[in-house]
C-alpha cells in the first residue's frame, strides 16, 4: 500500500508541473498584449507599459516562469490586477465555500448514485429499474443552476426553511453552515448522483451476469449475500475509478451554482476575473482547483487500490 | 507435392524479441524477452508447425516474421535477403510475398465492409488499378476457397465462421504469396469446419506451392498439416524435426509431456494414459 | 432500425429535436415580436395576453426571446460538437493507432486534463479571447474534445489488434488508408451516438456560461441569459425561471434520448439479426467458437444404446431429465426452440459427457439444470429431477434451497468464475457460511483451507489471502472446483471448464476431476465441444446437435461404433495426435470422406 501511495505522489508532481506550465503560459495566448486587453479602451502606451512591468511581461519567459513557480511554492500567487489584493488572500477567503458545497455534493452524489445503481442493477428490466433509470437521465438533463433556482424558490422563498443568503463559515456556526450548504449540496448531488448511478448500474448488471454469480449461486450463496457483498463492491470499482472526474465536474458546476445561492466561493472571483481579464486571479483559481482535484484523486486512488487489488503495483 | 530444396524460403536465426513492460510512469525502460534466440527454416512449398502453450512466444515469432513487431536480435532471411532490419515499413514486395490468417474469424474482416472489399483493397494497394479487374480477381479468389459470387457482397455479420475464415484465406492468397503465417487459424472453429479449412489450406498448397508457418497450440492439428515441427516453450525451441520424428519419438521431456497431455479421440487405453500422467507427476493424482 | 424508434422515448426525442430545429430556423416567423423590441409600457409585466410569458425590465417579450434562444442554443451546440470532434477524433486516432510513446504521453495528457473541470477550460478560453460567438463555440468545444479523444482512442485500441487491421498492415496498406478506410467506419456509430449526447451537454454548458454572463451578451437572447435575469427576480417574478428552464431540460433530454435511440437502433438491427439466428447459433454461451452452415440436421430419433439409459433403479439416479424443452422468447411474441425433447440420466459416481458444437444448446441445458436460465429463456416443458425432487416450475427460493447442497458448477473462463475484487478465501468462506450459518470464523477458514488442499492448490494458507488474478488459469479452475465442492454436492456440472486451459493444464484439471469423482463419488456432467475431453474422462456421452439429442451411450460403444452420422463425422474430423489415418498427402482421400 505504501508503494501505491508513493507511486501516486510521484505521478502527481509531473501532473502539477504540466498544469503549472499551462497556467503560466495563459498570458502568452492572449492575442496582442494581455495588458492592453486588461486595460481595455482606457489603454495608453504608458499604462500598458506600466501594467506589463507589473505583470513582469517585460522580462524573458523562462525567468518569469522560475519566479512564478517560486512564488507558487511560497504561497505568493501575485496580486489581483483589479482589486490590488494578493491572490492568495482572495483564494483563502473563497476556498471554504467551494470546498464545503463540493464535499457535500459529492457525498450526496455517492449515496444517491451507488444506492440507485445497486437498486436498479439488481433488478434490470423491471418497472422500478425503468423509472429510476429514467430519473437519472432526467437528472443529467436538468441544468444544475436551474435546479438550484427551483430549490431556492421552493425551500428558501416559499417555505422559508433555509435563509436565501445562507453562507455561514463552519467555524462560526456548524449548524448554520450545514443549513447553508444543504441546498447547493443537493443540487450538485443530483447531477453527480445521476452520473454515478449510470456507472454503478452498469457495473452491477455486469457483475450479476458474470459467471461467478452463477458459480456462487449454484454453490449455495444466497442472492442477498451476492447483492450486498459482491454486487456493491464490484459496483464501486468503476465509480471510484472515475470519482476524480466526477469531482472535477462538480467543482466546475459549483462555480455556476454558487451564483444561485450567493455563495462566496471560487466561482465568484473566477467570474469577475474572467470578465475583467484579471489573469493573476484566473491563474490562481485554476491552480488551486487543480491542486484540489489532484489531492482528492490521490485519496481516491488509494481507496481504489483498497477495493481493486489489481490496481496495486506489484 | 512436397518440394525439397537446399535453399530455404525463410530462415530464422537466433531470433530474439523483447516486449516493453515499463510501468505506467515509464520512468525506466524495462523489457521482457519473449522470444529467446530461436532458429528454424521453412522450405518452399512446406508447412512448418510451431507448437506451444500460451505465453510460449509462438504468436510473437509470427508477428516478427510479419514485421509487425521489432526484432531485438538475430536475423530473418526471406528468399535470400535479411528482413529483420527493415523496420516496420517493409517494402511492398515483401508485403506481397508474406501474408497472414488469424484466429478469430469474426474479427478477421472489417465489420463495415462487404466481404469482397477485403480482397479488392489488397489488390488496389498492389497495383491493380482497374476496378473491373479487381472485382474479377476477387471473384476468382472467392471461387478458389469454395465461395460463390453471392458472398462478395455480404457483410461479415451475415457469414458463418467457416465462411469468414475462407475469405481471410482468399485475401491472404490473392497476391500469390510465397509464405502465409497461419496464427491459430483453425482454433476458433468447430470441429467439422476445422477439418474443411485444413483441407482447403492443403489443397491451395498443393496447387500453388505456398509455404505455411502454422502456429498452434494443438498437436493434433500439427500432425495433420505440418511437414516439420518446432516445439516452443518459454521463448525457446526445445525440439524440432520432421513431424513424424518429433511426435512419434520425441526426445525432449517437454514434448513428451505435451504429447501425454494431448487428448486422444478415442477412449481405448485411457486408464493406462491416466496412470502414465500420474506417474509422470511423481505419483500425485492431479 | 424502425423498431428502436417505435419506443416512446425515442419518438419523444425525435419530435422534440425536430421542433427545436424548426423553431430555431423559423424563429423570426414564429416569434410574436422581435427579441430586442422594447415595450416600455409594460416592463416586468408578468404573463399577459400580449406577452404570454411576460416581459423583462426593458419590456422585451420573453416568449420571443425564448424562441430566438433556440437558435443560439443549436448554433453553439452544433458548432462546438464539430470543433470537439475535429480536435478529439484525430487525436484519439493517432494515440490509439500509433500506440507506444505517443499513446503513453498522450494518455498522460488526457489524465492531466481530467484534473481540470471542463467548465473551467471554458472560462479560461473566454478570459483569453474575450466574449463572442466564435469564442463561445471554441470554449464549449474544448470542454468536450477530450471526451471524443478518449472514446476514439479506446475504440481504436481494441480495433487495431483485430485480425482485419493486422491483415491490412500485413498486406502493406498505408497507415492513413488503414485509419480512414478501415478504422473510421467502425468509429462512426459510437461517435454519432456520442455526438448526439454531447449536443445536449453543449446546450447545458452554453446555458451555464450565458447564465453567468459569459455568453453572448445582452443583444443575443439565450436560455441561460434569461435564467440569469430570472435569478434577480426569484422573489417578485418566480415564474420567469420556468419556461427557459423547461426549454433547456427538454432539449437536453431529447438529445440524450436521441443518442440512446441511435445506439439501440444500431445494436438493435444487430439484435434483430441475432433473433433470426437465435435457435442456431447465438444463445449458446460459447461465443468464442463459431459454427459453419454445413452441419447436418438431426434425425428424429436419438440413438440410444447400451445399458443405463433405460429406466434405472431410481436410488442410484442423481439427475434425470425427461422430455426437456427450452425456448427463447422473441420480442415479437414468438419463441425459438433451443432444446427439444431431451431426456438424460446421470447416476452417482458417473461422468456424463454432454458433447456438442457451438449452437447445440449444451450450455443452455446446463443453465436449465442449475435453474439459472437467463432472462428471456425458459423451460417450456418436461421434467428435471435432482435426487428425485422435481426442479421444473420451482420458485427461485425453492430452487436455492434444493440447489444448496445438491449442485456445483464451474464455467469456462477461469478468471470469471471468481469475483475479481474478493480474496479467494473470502469467497470460499462465504460459501461455507452459506451452508452453515453458525460456523465460527476459524472453522470456516479451516474448511476453506481443507478444500483448497483437496483440489491440489499448494500452500493453501497463503493462497487463501490472494485474489483470483494472482492465480494461473489452471489454479483458478481448481479454486472454482473447490467452491463448487463446499456443499458436498451430488452433482458437479463442468461447462467447458477446461476449454480455456493449455493442454498440460487441461490434463491436470481433468485428472483432478476423475480423482475427485473416485474419492467423493458424485455425479458429473461434463459439457464440452472437445471429443478428446469426452473420450478421456466420460463414462457415457450424449451428443447434442442444434438442440436435439442425437445419440447417447456408453463411451466406448459410441466412439467405436457411432450410431448417428453426425457423431461419426465429428469423430472422423478430430485431429488426434496419435491418429494414423488422415496424413499429409492423403488429403484428397480425406476430402471424399467428409464430402
Amino acid at each position: 500500500m505504501g508503494k501505491l501511495i508513493a507511486y501516486r505522489l510521484l505521478f502527481a508532481v509531473p501532473q502539477l508541473l504540466v498544469i503549472a506550465v499551462l497556467v503560466f503560459s495563459l498570458t502568452y495566448l492572449v492575442p496582442g498584449s494581455p495588458a492592453a486587453a486588461m486595460l481595455g479602451s482606457a489603454a495608453t502606451p504608458e499604462s500598458i507599459a506600466q501594467v506589463e512591468a507589473q505583470l513582469g511581461l517585460d522580462q524573458p519567459a523562462p525567468e518569469r516562469f522560475v519566479d512564478w513557480i517560486g512564488g507558487l511554492l511560497t504561497g505568493d500567487l501575485g496580486t489581483s490586477f483589479r482589486s490590488g489584493v494578493p491572490v492568495a488572500d482572495l483564494l483563502a477567503q473563497h476556498v471554504p465555500a467551494t470546498l464545503s458545497v463540493v464535499a457535500g455534493g459529492m457525498l450526496v452524489a455517492l449515496v444517491l448514485g451507488v444506492g440507485a445503481g445497486v437498486w436498479t442493477g439488481t433488478r434490470p428490466g423491471t418497472m422500478t429499474d425503468r423509472v429510476v433509470t429514467g430519473g437519472t437521465v432526467l437528472g443529467l438533463a436538468v441544468p444544475e443552476f436551474w435546479l438550484g433556482l427551483l430549490l431556492t424558490s421552493l425551500f428558501a422563498v416559499q417555505l422559508g426553511w433555509v435563509p436565501i443568503v445562507a453562507w455561514t463559515p463552519l467555524t462560526d456556526d456548524p449548524l448554520g453552515w450545514l443549513r447553508g450548504i444543504a441546498l447547493p449540496s443537493i443540487t450538485l448531488g443530483v447531477t453527480g448522483g445521476a452520473m454515478i448511478a449510470r456507472q454503478a448500474r452498469a457495473a452491477v448488471v455486469t457483475s450479476m451476469a458474470a459467471s461467478y454469480a452463477d458459480t456462487l449461486t449454484a454453490a449455495g450463496v444466497s442472492r442477498g449475500t451476492l447483492v450486498v457483498r459482491y454486487g456493491v463492491k464490484n459496483a464501486l470499482v468503476p465509480v471510484l475509478a472515475s470519482a476524480g472526474v466526477t469531482l472535477a465536474i462538480l467543482i466546475g458546476v459549483s462555480f455556476v451554482v454558487e451564483k444561485v445561492f450567493s455563495l462566496p466561493g471560487l466561482g465568484s472571483i473566477m467570474l469577475s476575473g474572467v470578465i475583467a481579464q484579471d489573469f493573476p486571479v484566473v491563474q490562481g483559481v485554476v491552480m488551486v482547483t487543480a491542486v484540489l482535484v489532484i489531492a482528492v484523486n490521490l485519496l481516491l486512488d488509494i481507496c481504489y487500490g483498497l477495493i481493486n487489488p489489481q490496481a496495486r503495483p506489484q | 507435392m512436397i518440394t525439397t530444396s537446399t535453399s530455404p524460403l525463410l530462415e530464422v536465426r537466433d531470433l530474439c524479441v523483447d516486449y516493453d513492460v515499463g510501468g505506467a510512469l515509464a520512468l525506466r525502460r524495462r523489457t521482457l524477452r519473449v522470444v529467446r534466440g530461436i532458429s528454424f527454416a521453412i522450405a518452399p512449398g512446406e508447412t512448418y508447425g510451431l507448437v506451444g502453450e500460451s505465453g510460449s512466444g509462438k504468436s510473437t515469432t509470427g508477428r516478427a516474421i510479419l514485421r509487425l513487431t521489432d526484432v531485438s536480435a538475430g536475423s530473418i532471411t526471406f528468399a535470400g535477403s535479411d528482413i529483420a532490419g527493415l523496420g516496420r515499413t517493409s517494402p511492398l514486395s515483401y508485403r506481397r510475398a508474406v501474408q497472414a490468417v488469424y484466429q478469430d474469424p469474426a474479427a478477421s474482416l472489417n465489420p463495415r465492409h462487404r466481404a469482397g472489399q477485403a480482397v479488392t483493397d489488397v489488390l488496389a494497394r498492389h497495383g491493380v488499378t482497374d476496378r473491373a479487374e479487381r472485382r474479377r480477381r476477387a471473384a476468382a479468389a472467392f471461387e478458389q476457397v469454395g465461395l460463390g459470387n453471392e458472398h462478395l457482397t455480404r457483410l461479415p455479420s451475415e457469414l458463418s465462421g467457416g465462411q469468414l475464415q475462407r475469405i481471410a484465406i482468399a485475401r491472404a492468397l490473392v497476391l500469390s504469396p510465397r509464405l502465409v503465417v497461419c496464427d491459430e487459424a483453425v482454433s476458433a472453429l468447430d470441429l467439422s469446419t476445422q477439418a474443411q479449412i485444413l483441407d482447403l489450406l492443403r489443397e491451395r498448397q498443393a496447387e500453388t506451392g505456398v509455404s505455411y508457418l502454422f502456429i498452434t497450440h494443438d498437436l493434433g492439428v500439427v500432425r495433420h498439416v505440418a511437414h516439420h515441427v518446432g516445439v516452443l516453450r518459454a521463448g525457446e525451441i526445445v525440439e524440432q524435426g520432421t513431424t513424424s520424428r518429433v511426435l512419434d519419438s520425441p526426445s525432449h521431456e517437454y514434448t513428451k509431456k505435451l504429447l501425454a497431455a494431448s487428448l486422444s479421440p478415442h477412449p481405448a487405453g485411457r486408464a493406462a494414459r491416466r496412470a502414465a500422467r500420474v506417474a509422470a507427476r511423481g505419483g500425485v493424482a492431479a | 432500425m424502425r423498431t428502436a424508434f417505435r419506443q416512446p422515448s425515442a419518438l419523444f426525442a425525435v419530435v422534440v429535436v425536430a421542433v427545436v430545429v424548426i423553431v430555431a430556423v423559423a424563429a423570426p416567423l414564429i416569434a410574436p415580436y422581435a427579441p430586442e423590441a422594447k415595450d416600455f409600457t409594460a416592463p416586468l409585466s408578468g404573463p399577459t395576453s400580449a406577452h404570454p410569458l411576460g416581459t423583462d425590465d426593458l419590456g422585451r417579450d420573453l416568449l420571443s426571446q425564448l424562441i430566438h434562444s433556440a437558435r443560439t442554443a443549436l448554433l453553439v451546440a452544433v458548432g462546438s460538437v464539430v470543433v470537439a470532434m475535429l480536435i478529439g477524433v484525430p487525436l484519439g486516432l493517432v494515440l490509439g493507432y500509433k500506440g507506444g510513446w505517443y499513446d503513453r504521453i498522450g494518455s498522460r495528457g488526457l489524465d492531466i486534463a481530467d484534473a481540470l473541470p471542463g467548465l473551467m477550460i471554458g472560462f479560461v478560453v473566454i478570459a483569453i479571447l474575450g466574449q463572442g460567438m466564435a469564442v463561445l463555440i471554441l470554449a464549449v468545444g474544448l470542454v468536450f474534445c477530450m471526451n471524443f479523444a478518449r472514446l476514439t482512442r479506446a475504440i481504436t485500441l481494441t480495433e487495431r489488434n483485430k485480425g482485419y487491421v493486422e491483415s491490412a498492415r500485413v498486406s502493406g496498406l498505408t497507415a492513413p488508408r488503414i485509419l480512414f478506410s478501415q478504422l473510421l467506419p467502425n468509429l462512426a456509430a459510437p461517435l454519432v451516438v456520442q455526438a448526439a449526447v454531447f449536443l445536449g451537454s453543449a446546450i447545458k454548458v452554453e446555458a451555464a456560461l450565458s447564465f453567468l454572463g459569459l455568453g453572448l451578451g445582452e443583444e443575443q437572447p439565450s436560455w441561460g441569459g434569461m435564467l440569469g435575469f430570472a435569478t434577480q427576480h426569484t422573489a417578485d417574478h418566480p415564474e420567469m425561471a420556468v419556461a427557459p428552464g423547461i426549454a433547456i431540460c427538454v432539449t437536453v433530454l431529447a438529445f440524450s434520448l436521441l443518442g440512446d435511440a441511435i445506439n439501440d437502433s444500431l445494436s438493435g438491427s444487430r439484435r434483430l439479426r441475432r433473433t433470426k439466428l437465435l435457435g442456431r447459433v447465438l444463445l449458446d454461451d460459447d461465443t468464442s467458437r463459431t459454427r459453419d452452415d454445413q452441419a447436418t440436421t438431426a434425425d428424429e430419433t436419438p440413438v440410444t444404446r447400451a445399458a443405463g439409459t433405460a429406466e434405472e433403479p431410481s436410488g442410484d439416479l442423481v439427475l434425470a431429465l425427461r422430455n426437456v424443452d427450452i425456448v427463447a422468447d422473441r420480442p415479437d411474441g414468438g419463441t425459438v426452440p433451443l432444446i427439444q425433447n431431451v431426456s438424460l440420466t446421470v447416476r452417482r459416481g458417473e461422468i456424463l459427457g454432454l458433447l456438442g458444437e457451438s449452437g447445440s444448446g449444451k450450455s443452455m441445458l446446463a443453465k436449465a439444470i442449475l435453474g439459472l436460465l437467463p432472462a428471456g429463456v425458459r423451460l417450456a416443458g418436461g421434467s428435471i429431477t435432482l435426487n428425485g425432487s422435481e426442479l421444473a416450475g420451482r420458485t427461485p427460493a425453492q430452487l436455492a434451497a434444493l440447489r444448496g447442497t445438491g449442485m456445483g458448477v464451474v464455467f469456462q473462463n477461469p478468471q470469471a468464475n471468481l469475483s475479481p475484487v474478493h480474496t479467494v478465501g473470502r469467497q470460499l468462506i462465504d460459501v461455507v457460511r452459506a451452508h452453515d450459518a453458525t460456523i465460527s470464523k476459524e472453522a470456516a477458514r479451516t474448511r476453506a483451507f481443507e478444500l483448497l488442499d483437496l483440489v491440489g492448490v499448494d500452500d493453501p494458507e497463503r493462497r487463501l489471502d490472494q485474489y483470483p488474478y494472482q492465480f494461473s488459469g489452471g489454479m483458478a479452475q481448481r479454486v472454482a472446483i473447490a467452491v463448487a465442492l463446499v456443499g458436498e454436492p451430488d452433482l458437479l456440472i463442468l461447462d467447458e471448464a477446461t476449454s480455456a486451459l493449455d493442454v498440460t493444464t487441461q490434463a491436470q484439471v481433468l485428472d483432478l476431476v476423475l480423482d475427485l469423482r473416485d474419492r467423493l463419488g458424485m455425479a458429473v456432467v461434463n459439457i464440452t465441444h472437445d471429443l478428446g475431453v469426452a473420450a478421456e474422462t466420460c463414462d457415457r456421452v450424449a451428443v447434442l446437435l442444434r438442440g436435439d439429442l442425437v445419440e447417447t451411450g456408453e463411451v466406448h460403444a459410441v466412439f467405436d461404433h457411432p450410431g448417428h452420422e453426425y457423431t461419426a463425422r465429428l469423430i472422423a474430423a478430430y485431429p488426434g495426435v496419435d491418429d494414423e489415418s488422415p496424413r499429409l498427402g492423403t488429403h484428397d482421400q480425406r476430402k471424399v470422406e467428409h464430402a
